[in-house]
């Protein structure tokens, strides 16, 4: 879950943006009282109005029981006009102008951005419990300077996909090293020199960055006010060179992930593998509906055998906006969707979603799998294992959008032109720290 | 009172086009102006929530013109007029011209066939040239053909826009050839000139003034490509976000975040459209000069 479906950055969204303003001008009253976290049932009797953007499919169901049990609080859901990216460059330009929604879904690696460009309001005051419910990893990605800004929704580790019935009529297993990969991946594409066992990604630089995170990459760090970027360090370079050398041998196909091109092979059997993520089979009835019943999951291969560590892609936390008249509410509804027994079950059975709550990876709703998973009855299973294992950069960068943007053009550019990702990666850190060092972050080195 | 009329009614009557001009193309130039002449700086600690907007003198322009990829992406966009230009005024002079010819039929149908892709949004008709283009679903040999290589791209994205503006240039030129005094048409037939000479001696050099127009609206229409290679970006590794210049002002002030140095991109080419509108007029007023003289 919690995908783009592509990135045309350019539907316009004037309809949408006119929709919120009317719904934030819409109540006044009922302000919120600061400390108090249910603010909306004292005094007057106005129902407050929320919106709230998310692009998961499900959402609907989750704010329909919610409204139906809180008449004083109604919460209309807002369909973004693009996702991860398009969303969040939209939400701090609406921002200035003052119409961003109430609610938001925001991936963690944007937060740090949200935060620095004041789009998004810390969560303390109104939800003064919410550390409890969560490990300290799934809280280090929404607390900043002690500040908790959002709550976790998902947690989405790495996972490898790949078809069943292509690999047993070779003989092969799920590779449990990146070797083995690269062996399958050769020996898959010489048995038919039209199918690949995967694609670089150029067009999605979390897939990277998890990749890298893997690898024990940690593209920043802080001490004090501080910032160490280190995009191109020596874990990454490794990462970088091994997809290189897949690239180069023609083993593995460089179509972006969701691309035309790629949802076609994907669905006509001429792609049989996926690294991606655990929301995949939210995402493999849309790409790849005739290949229904003839994929498995299994942990993302490792750098040495037996090394369980994996990255993530994706994964998000609800967020309040600077612009919402009600943030105490809003927190309310937040805290509901994302870590009440009764929220999460709603988003497990509708959104797909791998709860970040703790005491939720042991919900009931989890010991079935996701229905493009049926034959896999211990999906949810395996995620539980590999999410145990989950490691992450110390932070993500303030001007992460920069580094993202510049990772897709300095990728897309080097597989184009057959130039060294080594070079590209160099770029990618060149431009981070110039735009950091340009707004005035203190960056060492 | 009868003297005062003829001076306020000049003035009247051009109100609503510079009211206009003021409100909605110099104001948002100058505002663009100063934005890109300022920048933001951040303090505060680690995130550094606390933001001012502080004068950057030509710091901005520096960056732009420093910068090789603004350079790389003017270049581009070059390279696509190359190729765009020429092909939209040579196939739009073509049809025109066959067209009016004496013994062409279906005229109607066909001109409206030729004008129908300019109907076609600019988004939408590099979506339906994508997939022609892509391996996975190109009717017209993307399995042999690379569409998306390095040097086919160029003609990948000008054909989208060639194909999306020919009609309309065509239907301006096919005016311009009915406006034309039929005596003069008449008296070269009677010269004895053939249909091909007809056309090439007398009709073209009488519509040089349209052609000339066509050409510069095509070269303004080539500075402004944003369209055709937004849209086609997703479908492949070929285009950057920096691909031409208006997509790396795009880049910088909505993806990256820095409003300030995208404005200033802008201005510069906002500059250095005016001064190539202003180019090709000079050119073209003396090419037609020339040839009535």
């Amino acid at each position: 879950m919690a995908r783009r479906s592509g990135r045309s950055a350019l539907r316009t969204a004037a309809a949408a943006a006119a929709t919120l303003t009317a719904a934030t001008l819409a109540v006044a009253g009922c302000s919120s009282s600061g400390s108090s976290s249910s603010a909306s049932s004292s005094g007057s009797h106005q129902v407050v109005h929320l919106t709230i953007t998310d692009w998961d499919n499900g959402m609907q169901t989750v704010v329909n029981t919610w409204n139906k049990a809180h008449p004083d609080i109604q919460v209309q859901l807002i369909k973004p006009s693009g996702t991860g990216y398009t969303l969040y460059n939209k939400l701090i330009t609406d921002n200035r102008a003052g119409t961003n929604p109430d609610i938001s879904e925001v991936e963690y690696q944007a937060l740090p951005e949200m935060v620095a460009n004041k789009v998004i309001i810390s969560l303390d005051k109104y939800l003064p419990g919410l550390a409890a419910k969560y490990s300290t990893a799934a809280l280090d990605q929404v607390r900043f300077q002690g500040s908790v800004y959002g709550v976790p929704q998902n947690i989405c580790p790495m996972v490898f996909f790949y078809r069943q019935d292509v690999f047993s009529k070779l003989g092969l297993k799920a590779p449990t090293t990146w070797d083995q990969y690269a062996a399958d991946a050769a020996a898959i594409h010489q048995a038919n020199p039209k199918q690949y066992l995967g694609n670089f990604d150029a067009a999605d630089p979390e897939w990277f960055a998890g990749l890298a995170q893997q690898a024990g990459a940690n593209w920043w760090t802080t001490s004090g006010d501080k910032w160490t970027v280190a995009i191109d360090d020596a874990a990454t370079q490794k990462v970088a060179a091994y997809w290189q050398g897949l690239v180069n041998k023609g083993v593995i196909s460089p179509e972006p992930s969701f691309s035309t091109q790629w949802n076609t092979d994907m669905n006509n059997g001429t792609m049989v593998g996926w690294v991606s993520a655990q929301w995949a089979p939210n995402q493999l009835p849309t790409i790849a509906p005739s290949t229904a019943g003839k994929w498995q999951a299994a942990a993302l291969p490792a750098w040495t055998a037996g090394d369980q560590a994996v990255g993530t892609w994706g994964g998000e936390a609800e967020v309040v906006t600077a612009n919402s008249k009600h943030p105490a509410q809003a927190a309310q509804f937040v805290q509901w969707m994302n870590s009440t027994t009764q929220g999460l079950n709603l988003l497990i059975k509708n959104v797909d979603a791998f709860p970040a709550a703790t005491f939720a990876q042991a919900l009931p709703a989890l010991s079935s799998p996701p229905a493009f998973m049926s034959d896999q009855p211990d999906y949810y299973a395996l995620m539980k294992t590999i999410a145990q294992n989950v490691r992450g950069f110390q932070i993500w960068g303030p001007n992460a959008s920069v580094t993202f943007s510049s990772y897709s053009d300095a990728f897309a550019s080097a597989l184009q032109n057959h130039t060294s990702f080594a070079q590209a990666l160099n770029k990618v850190q060149t431009t981070t720290v110039n735009d950091m060092q340009k707004s005035g972050f203190q960056v060492a080195g | 009172m009868a003297k005062r009329r003829p001076r306020l009614l000049p003035v009247l009557l051009v109100t609503p086009a510079l009211v206009l001009l003021a409100l909605f193309t110099i104001a948002p130039a100058g505002y663009a102006l100063y934005l890109s002449l300022m920048k933001v700086r951040v303090s505060g600690g680690l995130l550094g929530t606390t933001t001012t907007q502080v004068f950057a003198g030509a710091g901005n322009y520096v960056a732009t013109f420093t910068d090789p990829e603004f350079w790389h992406s003017l270049g581009r966009m070059l390279l696509v007029a190359v190729v765009g230009v020429p092909a939209t005024v040579i196939l739009a002079t073509l049809f025109a011209l066959c067209l009016d010819a004496n013994r062409a039929r279906l005229t109607t149908v066909t001109r409206l066939a030729i004008f129908l892709p300019y109907a076609v949004p600019g988004v939408i008709a590099s979506l339906l040239w994508g997939f022609l283009y892509l391996p996975a679903t190109s009717p017209i040999g993307g399995e042999v053909i690379n569409y998306f290589g390095g040097r086919t791209i160029f003609f990948t994205v000008a054909n989208v826009a060639v194909w999306g503006v020919v009609g309309f240039n065509t239907v301006v030129l096919y005016t311009a050839l009915r406006a034309l005094p039929r005596d003069t048409v008449e008296a070269a037939q009677i010269d004895g000139a053939s249909e091909a000479q007809i056309a090439l001696r007398i009709k073209l050099p009488l519509i040089a003034p349209a052609i000339a127009m066509i050409s510069l609206f095509s070269v303004i229409g080539a500075l402004q490509l944003f369209n055709e290679p937004t849209a086609l970006r997703p479908l492949a590794n070929a285009i950057t976000s920096t691909w031409v210049p208006l997509m790396r002002v795009y880049s910088d002030a909505f993806v990256n975040n820095d409003i300030y140095g995208g404005a200033a991109s802008a201005f510069t080419l906002l500059v250095m459209t005016v001064t190539a509108t202003v180019l090709v007029r000079v050119l073209a007023n003396q090419l037609t000069r020339r040839e009535r003289g």
